[in-house]
């Protein structure tokens, strides 16, 4: 096994296994197994530049590298692409001072 | 990778991880799940919750199965652990047989 990328939306993490040299494209058709969206509904974004991913370039090209994390988003109804959405844990446990704000 | 070969791990906080059956599988715990006869329910839906594991620690966990396979095909490099995630990280470990 090559490597690994954590492809994150919402509340759910796909661990997909992969190799340097996959085009995104190939990451696409391995999450619509998965997810039951054809590969023109998804949309492979960085989060940390907010780089759109390329479906004719490899994993390689975009510096895509093992354990990297990268936000699926998904086609709307209004065929618009949604925002990233990724909710981390920390994110649900609200913190002490939002909590006293509502006392 | 078919979804038939998945199976999703969810955290106390509701966190949803698909992984490999394979990768999952470095876990015994999970293996005895998984395999066992009978039709436990986790074996039919493919969904394994686990109300006691933070999803900090079974994201981390998830990586380790990935790391165990890579190393076992001869990728040696360091697992890294944060320093404040060990006790929780060894409890489940321990409970889960990894």
């Amino acid at each position: 096994m090559d490597m690994y990328i954590r492809v994150k939306r919402i509340k759910t993490t796909y661990f997909i296994r992969c190799k340097p040299s996959d085009k995104i494209l190939d990451i696409k058709q391995y999450l619509e197994e998965l997810i039951d969206q054809p590969v023109n509904n998804q949309r492979l974004i960085l989060p940390g530049t907010g780089e759109v991913l390329d479906d004719s370039k490899t994993l390689a090209d975009q510096k895509v590298e093992n354990d990297a994390v990268v936000a699926l988003t998904l086609r709307k109804d209004d065929n618009e692409f949604e925002e990233v959405n990724i909710v981390k844990p920390s994110d649900f446990y609200p913190s002490r001072d939002s909590d006293s704000a509502n006392w | 990778m078919k979804k038939e070969d998945t199976v999703k791990l969810i955290s106390a906080e509701g966190f949803e991880f698909v992984v490999d059956k394979e990768a999952a599988m470095v876990s015994q715990t999970i293996h005895n799940m998984l395999t066992s006869p009978g039709s436990f329910s986790e074996r039919q839906h493919g969904e394994v919750t686990f109300p006691e594991i933070s999803t900090t620690i079974l994201e981390k966990i998830c990586q380790y199965f990935y790391w165990h396979l890579q190393f076992a095909s001869g990728k040696e490099t360091e697992f890294p652990i944060e320093p404040e995630l060990t006790l929780e990280l060894m409890m489940a470990a321990n409970y889960l047989h990894t």
